[in-house]
Parts: structure tokens; C-alpha cells; sequence
């Protein structure tokens, strides 16, 4: 690595440590508590797959360059010296780690490795060695923000496709738009993922509930922050803050995709509309009885996996409950205490990287398979499209036998006229 | 096919959910020469904007976009 670059990573190392960030460095005890808490260690057995080993490989670069006991004496404060190797194994820790935050939760002190991870991940795009799929997504996003004038007549033909099958869900008044979009003044901005499975569902539950809403433009998923990129994560979460201003809604409504929801509710800062994700917003539709849901629809067990960046990182976890006692009596829980749920595994970007990481997130998440065998249910509901993807290809690989579905889907299915 | 472009691979990308085609057609264009056309077929409407803003920013060009049913077909070429 030439001297140039070395003093780039360390520009961008040294703008991330800020005081939590630093807190995370100087804390850590190597108490072990963590170990057992991350799925690829307990599902692997191999130590590089620990959080604490991890951050570790990101410590030694702090002590190096940014502490003086590393700086005089690198030895005794086992500094690391920034190289090409080091970028390796950088990539191995950062890829291997979904961002899930279990570890974080058994912490004495709270230690944040997705957080610690982020600098690898910037330190990755900093090198250009990141992965160049994710990279390539997020500049597709980015671009569809710019340029959404060529982009938009193609789009709204896209979506009025999909009305019909909207109405065989829900069947509109007559003059009633089935899936409005760029309504100025709206209560709701409904922001999607680009497939149909996210918008028809969720269309047929709003229009049930009479919600004055209206569908972005823009997809909801951010790979900027998969990628670890705060620019790119940045522009395109403008793009849906701007059309939030601009259409002046009062509610931001995330679809089922956990990142997207956790970026925009804890990156936005102070706006003008407040950020929910759907199931909160399914929830206050049955609380409030705009909705009613038919229970005779589904019989066998059901089971919910809760997506870490909703459940865990997002606060979402009662929410669910409360929709799937409305829509069976043949409930299950996958384990007493949501919070230390198990990942899924197909987080931080590993699911959007597709069949390149297709064997890494089977075997390091077969405790997750065990889990939901154990349950004996037959549906395995979920609100995150990477956990449903993920959970998808689990019960696949290790032939769960169980019918993955989203819950917003399952919720669409038993609307009661 | 169509009529007057000659395609070199075809993609079926039908039934994947985005962003996947757009991953696999990223992956599969690099599969042909640069000049020669992918077909990639769709069925999700999210590649209606997907493709062309990964057109835009990959370099590549979208030759042509033929719907027929809920079937999308998309003639991609190689430009870079
Ligand atoms: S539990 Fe916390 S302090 Fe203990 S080894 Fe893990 S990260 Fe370090
Ligand atoms: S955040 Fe999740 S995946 Fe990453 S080290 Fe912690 S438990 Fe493992």
C-alpha cells in the first residue's frame, strides 16, 4: 500500500472517531461475554467469527495510529500496522458480520461492533475493495434520484400493472385511485422496495384502512449503508426526504426492509413528518379498527422471526405480536425474549451480494435453522425482505419444511370487507 | 427475439424479485463481448426504472424494451 492511500484510510479512520466511537475502542475488557452471541461463531465454532475478534482487528489499527502508547511502543499495545493484508482481513470481519447487534445486547458495556465495523467498511471503500456489487447498486439508486423525469413515465406504467392485482385483495370505490402516487398534501408516503411484492399488499391494507397515501418514487432499501458508505448512504436517503417535503405528508411509512427503516429513522435528524415502519402502522390500523382481519384464514402454526434492525435496533417487537394475535390463535414464539433473538444471518449486505455468499450465510447460521425447527410451526412470518430471502433459503438448505411469508402479505390475505 | 437486434445470451430472469436482475444482468453482461446484446427477461415492474438507471451508471446501453403481457424484455448491449 503506497503512503497516499495509508494517509487517505487514516483521514477517513480518524473522521469516524467520534466519542461513542472511541468509548467502543478504549473499552473493551476481552470478558468474553460476547462470544457465544454471534450466530456465526455459535453455528462455525471459529473464533474469527467472534465480535470481539472482530473489533480487535480494528482496535490494533487505533492503537497504532491514533494512541500514543501505540504510536511509541507498538508492541506492548499490539498496534497494527495498515496494510494490504490488514484490508484483507478487514473484509473478512466486516462480511462476516450481518450488523445484527446481538453481541451488543450481552456486552457489560454496550460495545457497538456494527459500529466498529463501519469503520472497516469505510476503510474498504476508501481502498476501493468493497464489494463492487453493492456499490453498483447504490449508485442505481442514486442515479434514479437524479434522473427520475426519464425514469418516471416507465415507472408509473410499471405500477399501474399492478392494480389489479391489488383489487382482487381490496376492491376499491368506484373514482378511487388504487395505488396514488405524487399526491401533494397526503397523510402517508408509503416507500416501497421496487418489487411488486412490496407495493400490492401494502396498497390493498391502506386502502382498506382509508388512508389518505401516496407511493414514492424511490425504493426504500439504502446500499449505502450495506456498503458502508456514508456519501452514497446520504443521497439516497435525500431522495425520499425530499419528496417527503415537497409532497408535505405527515407520515414516512417504510416498507418491510430493515435497514431502510433503521437509516431513516435514526439518520434523518429532526424533519417534518415522523418515520414508522409498516407493522407499526398495520398495528395502529387494527388497534384503531380501520382494518379487521379474518382469523379462519390461517391454520397451521405460525412463528415470526423479528428482523434485527426492526425488533432489536429498531424497537419493533410488541407490534407484530398484536398483528399476529389478530390474525391467528395458533401463535408460537421462537424464543422467551425477542430481544436476543438470533440473526437471521443474511444481514449487512451479505443477502444483496446474492449466490457469492450463499454457502458463508448457510453454515454460519444453522443455530437460526435449529431455532426455527424447534418452533414446529409451519409458517415463518417475518417483516424484513433480507430476513425473508434469507429465511427463504435456510429452510431450503436445510429443508425446514416451513411456508416463509411476510407479514404485511399475511395481513393483506385476511382483510375482512 | 426480436426481429432486428441479434442477441447473444439470454437472461430469464422472471419471477426474481429486484434487485436481483439487476445483479444478474451486472453479472451476465460481463459475459458477452463488448458490442454483443443481452436479452434479459423480466417480470417484475421494478425493472422498469432499475434497468435503465443501471444502464446509466454501468455505461451500458438499453437498446431496446418490449412488454408484452407481464413479461418485460429488456436487449441490453455491451458498451464497456
Ligand atoms: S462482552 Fe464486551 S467487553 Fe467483553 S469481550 Fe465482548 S465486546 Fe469486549
Ligand atoms: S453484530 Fe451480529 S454478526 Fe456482527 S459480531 Fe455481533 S452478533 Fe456477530
Amino acid at each position: 500500500m503506497d503512503e497516499k492511500t495509508k494517509t487517505e484510510l487514516l483521514t477517513l479512520f480518524k473522521n469516524k472517531l467520534n466519542r461513542a466511537m472511541r468509548y467502543y475502542l478504549d473499552t473493551c475488557t476481552r470478558c468474553g461475554v460476547c462470544t457465544k452471541a454471534c450466530h456465526a461463531y455459535a453455528s462455525t465454532g471459529q473464533v474469527r467469527y467472534t465480535s470481539a475478534y472482530r473489533h480487535e482487528l480494528v482496535r490494533r489499527l487505533y492503537k497504532k495510529y491514533f494512541k500514543l502508547q501505540g504510536k511509541v511502543w507498538p508492541a506492548a499495545g499490539e498496534a497494527k500496522v495498515l496494510e494490504d493484508m490488514t484490508i484483507k482481513e478487514l473484509y473478512d470481519a466486516a462480511y462476516s458480520c450481518t450488523g445484527c447487534r446481538r453481541c451488543m445486547v450481552y456486552c457489560p458495556f454496550g460495545i457497538d461492533t456494527q459500529m466498529i465495523m463501519s469503520i472497516a467498511k469505510l476503510l474498504l471503500v476508501g481502498a476501493s475493495t468493497e464489494p463492487e456489487l453493492l456499490t453498483m447498486l447504490a449508485d442505481m439508486s442514486i442515479e434514479k434520484g437524479k434522473s427520475m423525469d426519464v425514469f418516471k413515465e416507465s415507472f408509473l406504467t410499471g405500477i399501474k400493472k399492478l392494480e389489479g392485482q391489488v383489487v382482487e385483495k381490496w376492491r376499491s370505490e368506484a373514482g378511487e385511485t388504487v395505488i396514488p402516487i405524487d399526491v401533494d398534501g397526503a397523510d402517508l408516503l408509503y416507500v416501497a422496495l421496487a418489487g411488486a411484492h412490496s407495493i400490492i399488499p401494502a396498497a390493498a391494507v391502506f386502502n382498506a384502512a382509508g388512508e389518505h397515501w401516496t407511493l414514492s418514487f424511490f425504493e426504500a432499501v439504502n446500499f449505502g449503508a450495506f456498503v458502508g458508505d456514508p456519501t452514497r448512504t446520504t443521497l439516497i436517503l435525500d431522495r425520499i426526504i425530499s419528496e417527503a417535503k415537497r409532497l408535505k405528508v405527515k407520515e414516512v411509512c417504510i416498507c418491510e426492509c430493515g435497514t431502510a427503516f433503521r437509516v431513516m429513522k435514526h439518520l434523518t435528524g429532526p424533519q417534518p413528518f415522523k418515520v414508522s415502519s409498516i407493522t407499526e402502522v398495520q398495528a395502529r390500523y387494527i388497534r384503531e379498527g380501520r382494518i379487521r382481519l379474518d382469523k379462519s384464514i390461517v391454520s397451521d402454526t405460525v412463528t415470526y422471526h423479528d428482523p434485527c434492525q426492526i425488533a432489536r435496533n429498531g424497537g419493533i417487537i410488541d407490534e407484530a405480536r398484536y398483528i399476529l394475535h389478530h390474525l391467528t390463535d395458533n401463535y408460537t414464539e421462537m424464543t422467551k425474549e425477542p430481544k436476543y433473538n438470533w440473526c437471521c444471518g443474511g444481514g449487512g449486505g451479505l443477502v444483496a451480494m446474492g449466490e457469492e455468499t450463499l454457502d458463508f450465510r448457510m453454515t454460519s447460521s444453522s443455530i437460526k435453522a435449529d431455532q426455527v425447527r424447534k418452533t414446529g410451526a409451519k409458517i415463518l412470518s417475518t417483516a424484513c425482505e433480507n430476513c425473508h430471502t434469507q429465511l427463504g433459503d435456510l429452510n431450503d438448505h436445510y429443508k425446514l419444511g416451513v411456508d416463509v411469508k411476510f407479514l404485511s402479505s399475511m395481513v393483506a390475505d385476511a382483510l375482512v370487507r | 427475439m426480436s426481429e432486428d437486434i441479434k442477441v447473444e445470451k439470454v437472461l430469464d430472469l422472471k419471477g426474481l424479485p429486484c434487485p436481483m436482475p439487476v445483479v444478474k444482468i451486472s453479472k451476465g453482461i460481463k459475459e458477452v463481448e463488448i458490442g454483443q446484446v443481452v436479452e434479459a427477461i423480466t417480470t417484475d415492474p421494478g425493472t422498469l426504472t432499475d434497468f435503465p438507471a443501471w444502464a446509466r451508471t454501468s455505461g451500458n446501453e438499453i437498446l431496446k424494451t418490449d412488454q408484452t403481457g407481464d413479461e418485460i424484455k429488456f436487449y441490453v448491449k455491451r458498451k464497456v
